[in-house]
Formats: structure tokens, C-alpha cells, sequence
């Protein structure tokens, strides 16, 4: 390119800007605009500035475009004065200080900045952290300036900085790229701040000199901790936050940054602070290492009650539960007036049973006591509308053995569906005053009731119903709502247990309880 | 030199484009919590993610966006410069925003009063026992498969970014297309292999060993799965109104879904037959109309939302394809749906154990959840939603000091008002179960049983409440990883304990222990929740909660001895339901007034605000 050829012109001692300007020395390239960064000497005022010349055919027309536009923008950059940014002296474009023969599309002339370069100062190791937070602090309070009437200020190459004496970083070399925004220059901060943590430039387009941030296989850029291990995780984050476009959790506002910028800096200092009185007597110097090593003997620790807890909680639920099986099988006894209905013993009052639809028996006559069980003289299975369920093992419902059961046959349906019911027919020899009945039976579900019959032959509709309950526990004790004289008392399944297509009940032990 | 920055600072007033209110850029903006969530909701999966709807909107209006960014650079100078001027606006639609939460709130109080209610109702006509079991297990299926398609994701990534999308030039319309076509299309499928699959998915929730009947647990599941397309509709859409600043419908279609559901029950109760039998078949009139009745609820939920939909201006057309924006939220979502899974597993041993157990395992515990979380659901939410946004705002400015101090003074009071409640709940728990749940046809023995098993479970509810505010807490702070984390400890906890239950005890107290345990679950949680806080916050003034707690103890227990008291007081002859009310009033007065009593007397600073009105009255009396 006929441009190229001409580079050879800008070199030390060379003059541009109708010779008003001497180069001294280049500073770097900022390749994405072509411009290079020089300091130069200004023959009339005897003083240092800053040119940013603009590199580029001026017979191109989108170069002169382009050119001319970020001319533009410096130009109006001029009003704008900040510490943290060299002040625009002049602007030369072409036709006004520069002829079409120079191979430059306009130069940008800013007050020199004393200091040292940034790609100097990161070259030998990454700056401490603390001292980062303070440099880019200056920087990004020029930006927030800036962005606030609405200037960008084009930071986003490393070249274009400097490092005053007094510890700021400074934009040295102003000229924006034609289509920069605000938001680049936010992402530069962060990379600045990366920068200088790190050594490394996280941006495309940075000087050859530095090297690139590492990325992840994910394409994210490895945080600045993981590069530099003594970087506080509250930096790294930010930095990175703050670069990477589009992630949630971004940081997009200068505002946003000095925010951020301004916990870091507490953070530190209250860090330091804590670290500087116990260290100062073995007289170490704080490091960073410690609060990382006081997060993992914390997390430890945490990890530790964890695992405490969830023993803790074991035990108690497995206490809990015994509490639960001991209290409803003794009786429930808290507070509530309440009951259960199954545990009849302690409860005085007996009116409560209006409402209750006999589901278990009900609460009637509790006063009553009972006696010894009776022995049926005669156990036999009741079964007016058939025959079968096991006739031969219904002594095993009152052998005193509750392993021994007399069991129902298996039906396909529930009960009335083939026949109305079965069940057991106990004969006493002496009439008993009948007041409850105790069944043991693993049947849960099972709804039985207690009927009193004048011969063992009676059909069931002859016999009287006088109490009835379910089974829904293996004990259950039936009560009747008055004792009753009788010397046959049928047992009957009305309900059976079980579920389609397999329903039987099973009895292991059936106790006749007289009242005393 | 007419410099092109100057042109743009009228940008945004000249512009055809919707003007986007101007905001303060952090300014957190309250999305009412979905609390419009189907009311049969296993609480359970109710996540504490739904909080990251609300924290994802700082972002959105925060600076320009980037296809537009060359074109109209100053733009956001003007912006932030017009920050001080648009201080009056927010003013406005503060007051707004407040009269939009008090309409907010009476209809969340309508659908939780109407949706406490149907459950109830069912109670007494179809009693505690195998059909209720049958029918809440059916229930709860199309819930836990639309949480598992859709529930996560939808708080955490489409929700914030409908919200984000309501800034596309066309207001976000082919967006929200997408959306919803992609939605109904999962819906679509998973309804239909879901309901395929029906016999399975009962074989996974019900242990066939019990009391529970599978069977009819499937033939409810044929009915009600279909309705997993509306319920998660009814989700999306909500959601999109939401995002368009509408929220009445949304708050509303519960109670229209409660109402329809409690009209189902009363032909329930009228249809010939006897509603406690357990029916032999599915063309059982009592199937069919509970199960038709519920699934017409949940369609009719949905479609409540339609017209609102098409007066905001939105028109629906089929729009296959995905949002770029949906990739940037990959690793949240991941985690989240994590969670929701890990708490879906819980749930579903959860149900197995109780349907292993005695009939009327399932409805008991649910109902007893149900009043369990009750007074969480009252004062614990209203203080987190008070108090959530400060919090993300503290989080989100990297605040740690603040975060904490929220956090304390948000355990602090939940202690406060919880625990007395828990303790009148331990000690009234048979009473409110009598109370509430043996008329009809319920009888008292299962009533007390759900009373019971709230009673050993309310030393939970303080725990629970603790959980529910840190895990916003680690959200707020964008980590959703150990909130997953959190969770599946507290699952590996649950799991053999609910075994243990099973092993330990009687079928009949199955659902006591169930209960029990997942209150010890939640102290798990509590306790970790602090610990893991800790480790990322540093010192949480933890000493000053445990001081709160203590003395909050001392007060509770004297409230509940003085409760139990009360309740020796209560003459026999009222009945048992008569007898339970009247004990349950009285334990309730006198309980939370000796608590609430001694922890003035203990001049607990959290209290001095209403100690002061309260001597400001008395001194006036």
C-alpha cells in the first residue's frame, strides 16, 4: 500500500504539522485505526506533546472517512478536561496542517504526560492489588466523567495510557476509534484492570508486545485468579465481569465500576488492617494468602457441622419416633381433651360420640369395666349364604395364640358383591353380658360386626347388630353401645381387607370381654 | 463540525420506539412472586428460585443496547444525567405499585381462603381415606412433570428475559411467540406420553404394599394429566402478563379454578352412591366427575388468561425456534433444575412412604402440610417480599455488611412471629384438626390424626421459614449452586428417615413420622443454610439470632403451657367439634398472649415498635 511506503517519513526527528511538530519518540502502534502514538516536540510553544497520527491514504475515501471521523470526536473531546485525560491541543486534519503528500489522515495533539508507559510497568511482574484498584480508579473516574456529557473517550488500547508520577493512570494518546462506544470503553477499564493484575491484555486488538488473556475452552476468559493467585476474588470477578459482553452479572456502567472499584478498595483496606495488627509483631509483611486460608478452615468447619447435623438429626427423628410408637400405644396422653378413640383406659368423659358414625367403635359407656375374657365353648365359622372359608381353622381364632389364624377365602370383589358377609359364631354355654370384643387381626381395612344370634342356625337377618368397628390396628377392641346378654355372638366380616383383585381378612385372636 | 454526538441527545423522545420508563439503572423492580400457582401445589416444590424473577430485572434498562449503540452514543449520557429528573416518577409509581400489591393481596388471599377450602370440603364429603389418597396422589402429578419441564427454568431464565424482551423493537411480540409455541410444544408432549405413561408414573408415586389403592390413583391420573398443558400454560402466561405490567388475571384465574373445583366436589357429594366407597371402576360417576370436574378447574384457569392476553395487543402465531438470548442463562438453569429434581425425588419417596402406610396417608399429610405452612404463607412471605428487594440490591452492590444485617434483623423477626405460632400449633394440633376436618363425613379418628401430625411437625416451622429466606439469600447473591447443594443434603437425609418411618412405625402413624421428619429435614436445612452463609458472608451476627431464638423459646413454652392450660378449662359436653373449637380459640388467645406477653416483658428490642402502640393504647384505654 502507498501508505506503507511512507512510514518511512515518521520517524525520530522527522516533522509534521508544517513542521511545528518534532518526532521524538514512538510510543506504539494502535493497529486497529492505524494510528501511531508519538511524543513529538512543539517548536513554537518549547513544550512536549502528545501526537496520535492518524496513518492512512487520504486518496482512500473510507479511509479519510473513518480518519475523519475520529478527528471529529477528538475535537470535540477538546472541551472536555479531566486529571485523568490529556488535554486535546490541536487537531490537524487534512487540507489544515497536513498535506495529501504525507500518508496521514489527521494528527491529534494532546498535552504531554509525564509518567512511565503501562506495557513498562506490567512488563517485569502483575501490580498488587491494591495499588491496581487505586490506578484504574483514577482512570474510571475520568470515563464516568466523560460518559456522563456523553464523550467516549477511547481507552481501549493499553499504548494509549500512562502512569503519572503521582500513581493515576492517564489517557495520553486521545483519538477514539471511529466506532467506538461507551460501553468499550467500560470494557477497557476492566481489561486495564485484568492488566495490570495479570500481565496480559483480554481485548482483540491489543499491542503485539503483551500477550493475550488465556481462554477458557468456552471461549471465557480465565479469571485474573486463576492467573495470579494472590489476586482477591472480588477483583478477578469484576474484572471479568466486567469485560465479557452479554453474561449476566455483567458490569456495563462506568458508575457501576467505580462502585464496585470503591468496596474493592474498603475490602482491602479493612483486609490489611486486620492482617497489619496481628502481624505486626513477628513483623511479616500481610499477605493475601490468609483470608483464602481462612475460607478454607472455614468451609471445613462447615462441612464438619454438616455432617454433625445430619447425625444429630438422625438420632433425634429416630427418638422422635419411638416417642410417637409409645405414646399412641399407651394411650395419648398430651393434653388435648380430645382422644383417641382406640385407647379407652383413661378417658372420662364419654359424650363425645354424637358425630362420630360408630367408625371405631365409639366411645360409649367407657365407664363400664370389663371382666376376664370368656371362652366361647364352641367356635365355628358362620356362613348362611354359602359354605367354605376355612370351617376347620376357626378354633385357631380362640387358641390364645395370635400366630394362628383362621383366615377368610380369597374373593375377587369386595363383599357384598358375592355374598353379604362371613364370620365367626362363638357359643357360650353360660349367657354372657357381652360389652366388648378384642380382636387381633393383621387386617387392616377389615370392617366387622359384633351381631348376637338366638341359635347357631339363624339367618343373618334374625340376628341383631350391636356393635361394630374396623381393623385398621392389629389390636382392635370393639365396644358394644349396651352390654348384651347372649350365648351365640357372631363375629362378621362385612368389609374385607385387601385390594381388587385379592380381598381376604384374617383373625389371629377374638376375646370376648364381659362387663364386670 | 457538526459532531454526530450532538444530534442524538433528543434520541430518545423523538424516536418512534415505546419510550422505556426511565429508571434508575439498580433500581430493583417488584415482580409480584407467581404466587398464582395451581393451589394443589405440593408446597414442597413452591422454589425459592421464584426469587430470581424479581432480581434478574436491574439488568435489563442498565445502559444502551448494543445494536443500537454506534447509532446513538449519548443516549445514556442523557439518561443518567436525566436520573435526578426522574425522581418523581418512580415516586408515582410507587404509589401504584402499592395499590397494585394491596388488590395483589386480597387476591391471593381469595385464592388461598377458596383453595384451603375445596381441600377441606373434599374431607368431608369423601372422608381422609383411600379416594382422597388416590386423588391427591393423581394430583400432584401433573404439578411435579410441569415443574420438571418447565417450573425452574421459567423463573430463572424466561422470565427475566420476557422481561428483558419487552425492549425488542416489535415489544418483544416474537419473543413471547416463541415462547409460548415452544412451551405448548413441550406441554403438548410431555401431556401426552405423561398420560400414556400414567400406570407408571402411579407404580412410582404409590407403594402398592399399603393401604393405597394404585388402580384408582390411575384411573384419576388418565383424567387430570391432560391438565398438565393448561397448568403450565397458565404458568407461561401468567408470566407474560406479568412482564406486560398486567397482573389481575393472573392473580385471579386461581380463584376461578378453586371455584370450579369446589363446584365439582358439591356434584361429587350429589351424585348417587356413596362418595367414602372406593369405586370399582373408572367409569364410576364419582371418578368421572371429580376427575373431569378438576381437570375442567385447571383449563379453565388457563383460559381465564386469554382475553387479557389479546386486549394487551398480543396476537399468537405459531413461531418455531429458539431465542439466542435463552444460551446465556446455561449454567443458572442447570443448577435450578437441579434443585427442582433433587426436591422431586424427596417428594416422590415422600409419597411412596405414605402411601405404604394406612389409608389416608396422602390427603392427611397434604392437608397437614397445607395448614402447616399456613402461617409461613401469611407472615413469612409478607416479610420477604418486603424485605427481598433490599436484600438483592444489598447483593447485588456487592454489600456484604448490609446483606448480613438484613438477613439478621429478617431472621430475627420471622423468629419472633413464628415460633409462638408453632408452639399454640404443637399444642392445639389435634384440635385444629378436629376442628377443621371432622365434619361431614370425616371422621374424628382421621382428623386428629392430621392434628396430630401437625403437632409433632410445628417445632418445623421456624426452620422451614429460616430455609426459604437463605436460600433467596444465595440467589440474591447469583449462587445458585448451593441452594442445589443444600438441597440434596437435606434430600440424603430424608430419604432414609422416611424408610426409617416406615420401618419403625405402625401403618397408621406412618404420616406422623413422615411429617415429623421433614420438619427435622428443614432444621438440617436451617442449620447448613447459616453455616454455608457463613462461610461466604463471614460473621452473620449469628449470637444475636440464637439470643432472639432463646428467649423467643422461653416465651413460646410458657405460652404453650399456658395453653395447655387453657385447654383442661374446655367442659366436655360441646361435642368433639364443638369441643375442639372452642379449645382451639382458647389455646390460641391465651397462648400467643402469655408468648407475646413474656417477650414484651423480656423487652425484646425487635418488639419495641409494637410494644409502644400497644402502651400508647393501653395508656389511651
Amino acid at each position: 500500500m502507498g501508505t506503507r511506503a511512507q512510514r518511512g517519513a515518521l520517524a525520530p526527528g522527522g516533522v509534521v504539522g508544517d513542521g511545528r511538530y518534532r518526532l521524538l519518540a514512538q510510543f506504539g502502534i494502535d493497529e486497529r485505526a492505524g494510528a501511531h502514538l508519538w511524543r513529538a516536540r512543539d517548536g513554537q510553544l518549547r513544550r512536549d506533546v502528545a501526537l496520535t497520527m492518524l496513518v492512512g491514504d487520504p486518496a482512500d475515501p473510507e479511509a479519510a472517512l473513518l480518519g475523519r471521523r475520529t478527528l471529529e470526536r477528538a475535537a470535540h473531546a477538546a472541551t472536555f478536561e479531566h486529571p485523568g485525560v490529556a488535554r486535546v491541543l490541536d487537531v490537524l486534519s487534512l487540507g489544515s496542517g497536513i498535506s495529501s503528500s504525507e500518508g496521514l489522515l489527521g494528527i491529534i495533539v494532546a498535552e504531554w504526560t509525564k509518567g512511565t508507559d503501562l506495557i513498562d510497568l506490567v512488563a517485569e511482574r502483575p501490580v498488587e492489588p491494591g495499588a491496581a484498584v487505586r490506578m484504574v480508579r483514577a482512570l474510571a473516574e475520568s470515563v464516568d466523567q466523560a460518559h456522563q456529557s456523553g464523550l467516549v473517550l477511547g481507552i481501549d488500547h493499553p499504548q494509549r495510557l500512562r502512569l503519572t508520577p503521582d500513581g493515576r493512570l492517564r489517557l495520553a494518546f486521545p483519538g477514539p476509534l471511529p466506532d467506538a462506544t461507551l460501553r468499550d470503553d467500560v470494557k477497557a477499564l476492566g481489561s486495564v484492570l485484568y492488566l495490570l493484575l495479570t500481565g496480559r491484555w483480554a481485548l482483540p486488538g491489543g499491542p503485539p508486545a503483551l500477550p493475550p488473556a488465556p481462554k477458557s475452552p468456552t471461549g471465557r476468559i480465565v479469571p485474573a485468579k486463576s492467573l495470579q493467585p494472590r489476586v482477591p476474588p472480588e477483583l478477578s470477578a469484576l474484572s471479568v465481569r466486567t469485560i465479557e459482553d452479554g453474561d449476566h452479572g455483567g458490569i456495563r456502567t462506568s458508575a457501576a465500576i467505580l462502585r464496585a472499584l470503591d468496596h474493592a478498595a474498603e475490602a482491602a483496606e479493612r483486609a490489611k488492617q486486620a492482617q497489619a495488627e496481628p502481624a505486626e509483631p513477628d513483623g511479616s509483611v500481610w499477605t493475601t494468602k490468609k483470608p483464602s486460608k481462612d475460607k478454607a478452615r472455614r468451609r471445613k468447619l462447615a462441612l464438619g457441622v454438616t455432617a454433625l447435623v445430619c447425625a444429630a438429626v438422625a438420632v433425634l427423628a429416630w427418638l422422635g419416633m419411638m416417642a410417637i410408637n409409645f405414646f399412641q400405644d399407651d394411650g395419648d396422653t398430651s393434653g388435648p381433651p380430645v382422644n383417641l378413640a382406640d385407647p379407652p383406659a383413661q378417658q372420662q368423659g364419654g359424650g363425645q360420640d354424637g358425630d362420630n358414625g360408630g367408625q371405631n367403635g365409639g366411645n360409649g359407656n367407657q365407664q363400664t369395666q370389663t371382666g376376664k375374657p370368656v371362652q366361647p365353648s364352641e367356635i365355628t365359622v358362620y356362613n348362611p349364604e354359602g359354605e367354605g372359608d376355612s370351617p376347620a381353622d376357626a378354633p385357631k381364632a380362640t387358641d390364645g395364640d395370635p400366630a394362628t389364624v383362621w383366615r377368610t377365602d380369597l374373593y375377587k370383589q369386595q363383599l357384598p358383591a358375592l355374598k353379604r358377609g362371613v364370620g365367626l359364631l362363638a357359643t357360650f354355654d353360660q349367657p354372657i353380658d357381652l360389652s366388648k370384643v378384642r380382636v387381633v387381626a393383621d387386617s387392616p381395612g377389615t370392617e366387622v360386626e359384633i351381631r348376637t344370634a338366638d341359635s347357631p342356625d339363624a339367618p343373618l337377618d334374625a340376628t341383631q347388630v350391636v356393635g361394630q368397628g374396623k381393623l385398621d390396628d392389629v389390636n382392635t377392641t370393639i365396644s358394644l353401645d349396651q352390654p348384651v346378654d347372649s350365648t351365640h355372638v357372631i363375629v362378621w366380616v362385612k368389609t374385607l381387607s385387601g385390594q381388587e383383585p385379592d380381598f381376604n381378612s384374617e383373625f389371629g385372636e377374638v376375646k370376648f370381654l364381659p362387663s364386670a | 463540525m457538526a459532531a454526530p454526538e450532538r444530534q442524538a441527545p433528543p434520541g430518545p423522545q423523538g424516536r418512534p420506539t415505546p419510550p422505556p420508563p426511565p429508571r434508575e439503572p439498580d433500581a430493583t423492580v417488584y415482580i409480584p412472586p407467581r404466587s398464582a400457582r395451581w393451589p394443589g401445589i405440593d408446597p414442597d416444590v413452591q422454589g425459592p428460585y421464584d426469587e430470581l424473577a424479581t432480581q434478574m430485572m436491574p439488568r435489563i434498562l442498565d445502559g444502551p443496547r448494543h445494536t443500537e449503540i454506534g447509532e446513538r452514543i449519548p443516549a445514556v449520557g442523557v439518561d443518567e444525567r436525566a436520573e435526578p429528573e426522574a425522581e418523581p416518577q418512580p415516586a408515582a409509581k410507587k404509589q401504584s405499585l402499592a395499590k397494585a400489591t394491596g388488590r395483589m393481596a386480597i387476591a391471593t388471599m381469595t385464592s388461598r381462603i377458596t383453595g384451603f377450602l375445596w381441600k377441606v370440603l373434599l374431607a368431608w364429603v369423601a372422608t381422609l381415606g383411600v379416594l382422597y389418597d388416590s386423588f391427591t396422589v393423581a394430583n400432584t402429578m401433573p404439578l411435579i412433570i410441569n415443574e420438571l419441564l418447565l417450573g425452574g427454568v421459567l423463573t430463572s431464565v424466561v422470565v427475566p428475559l420476557l422481561v428483558r424482551s419487552q425492549d425488542d423493537p416489535d415489544g418483544g411480540e416474537s419473543y413471547t411467540q416463541r415462547l409460548i409455541t415452544m412451551a405448548i410444544t413441550i406441554l403438548g408432549i410431555g401431556t401426552i406420553v405423561s398420560t400414556a405413561a400414567a400406570p407408571w408414573l402411579t407404580s412410582l408415586l404409590m407403594d402398592d404394599s399399603g393401604a393405597a389403592n394404585p388402580q384408582l390413583a390411575t384411573w384419576f391420573a388418565y383424567l387430570l394429566l391432560p391438565g398438565l398443558l393448561f397448568y403450565g400454560l397458565f404458568a407461561v402466561l401468567s408470566a407474560v402478563l406479568n412482564a406486560k405490567q398486567i397482573f389481575g388475571p393472573a392473580q385471579w384465574a386461581p380463584v376461578i379454578n378453586n371455584m370450579v373445583i369446589i363446584v365439582t366436589i358439591i356434584a361429587f357429594a350429589l351424585v348417587p352412591g356413596d362418595p367414602t366407597i372406593v369405586p370399582t371402576s373408572m367409569t364410576d360417576p364419582q371418578v368421572l366427575v371429580l376427575g373431569l370436574g378438576v381437570l375442567t378447574a385447571m383449563t379453565a384457569q388457563a383460559l381465564f388468561l386469554v382475553p387479557a392476553l389479546r386486549r394487551s395487543g398480543f396476537r399468537f402465531k405459531w413461531n418455531f425456534g429458539l431465542d439466542e438470548r435463552l444460551k446465556e442463562f446455561g449454567g443458572l438453569a442447570a443448577w435450578i433444575l437441579g434443585y427442582v429434581v433433587v426436591s422431586q425425588i424427596g417428594m416422590v419417596i415422600n409419597t411412596r412412604v405414605l402411601t405404604a402406610g394406612a389409608a389416608g396417608g396422602a390427603s392427611i399429610y397434604s392437608n397437614a402440610w397445607l395448614l402447616f405452612q399456613l402461617p409461613y404463607g401469611v407472615i413469612g412471605v409478607s416479610l420477604l417480599t418486603a424485605l427481598m428487594p433490599k436484600m438483592s440490591r444489598a447483593a447485588a452492590d456487592g454489600d456484604h455488611r448490609r446483606l448480613v444485617g438484613d438477613l439478621s434483623y429478617g431472621s430475627r423477626l420471622t423468629t419472633l412471629m413464628l415460633l409462638p405460632v408453632s408452639a399454640v400449633m404443637a399444642v392445639a394440633g389435634t384440635s385444629i384438626g378436629v376442628a377443621l376436618f371432622a365434619l361431614g363425613k370425616g371422621s374424628v379418628e382421621d382428623a386428629e390424626r392430621l392434628g396430630q401430625a401437625l403437632a409433632v411437625s410445628a417445632f418445623g416451622l421456624l426452620p422451614y421459614a429460616l430455609v426459604m429466606l437463605q436460600m433467596r439469600v444465595f440467589y440474591a447473591m447469583k449462587d445458585s449452586r448451593t441452594p442445589t447443594l443444600i438441597m440434596v443434603v437435606m434430600t440424603a437425609v430424608k430419604i432414609p428417615l422416611l424408610y426409617l418411618a416406615q420401618a419403625l412405625l405402625s401403618p397408621t402413624h406412618v404420616v406422623l413420622g413422615v411429617m415429623m421428619v421433614n420438619s427435622l429435614v428443614f432444621v438440617v436445612g436451617a442449620v447448613l443454610g447459616q453455616v454455608w452463609l457463613w462461610v461466604k458472608l463471614g460473621n452473620l451476627r449469628s449470637k444475636r439470632v440464637v439470643g432472639v431464638i432463646l428467649f423467643t423459646v422461653v416465651a413460646s413454652v410458657l405460652g404453650a403451657a399456658a395453653a395447655a392450660a387453657a385447654g383442661m378449662l374446655v367442659p366436655d359436653f360441646l361435642g368433639a367439634i364443638g369441643g375442639a373449637w372452642v379449645t382451639l380459640i382458647l389455646q390460641g388467645i391465651v397462648g400467643m398472649g402469655v408468648s407475646f406477653g413474656v417477650l414484651m416483658a423480656l423487652k425484646v428490642d425487635e418488639l419495641a415498635p409494637v410494644t409502644r402502640r400497644v402502651t400508647r393504647l393501653l395508656g389511651r384505654g
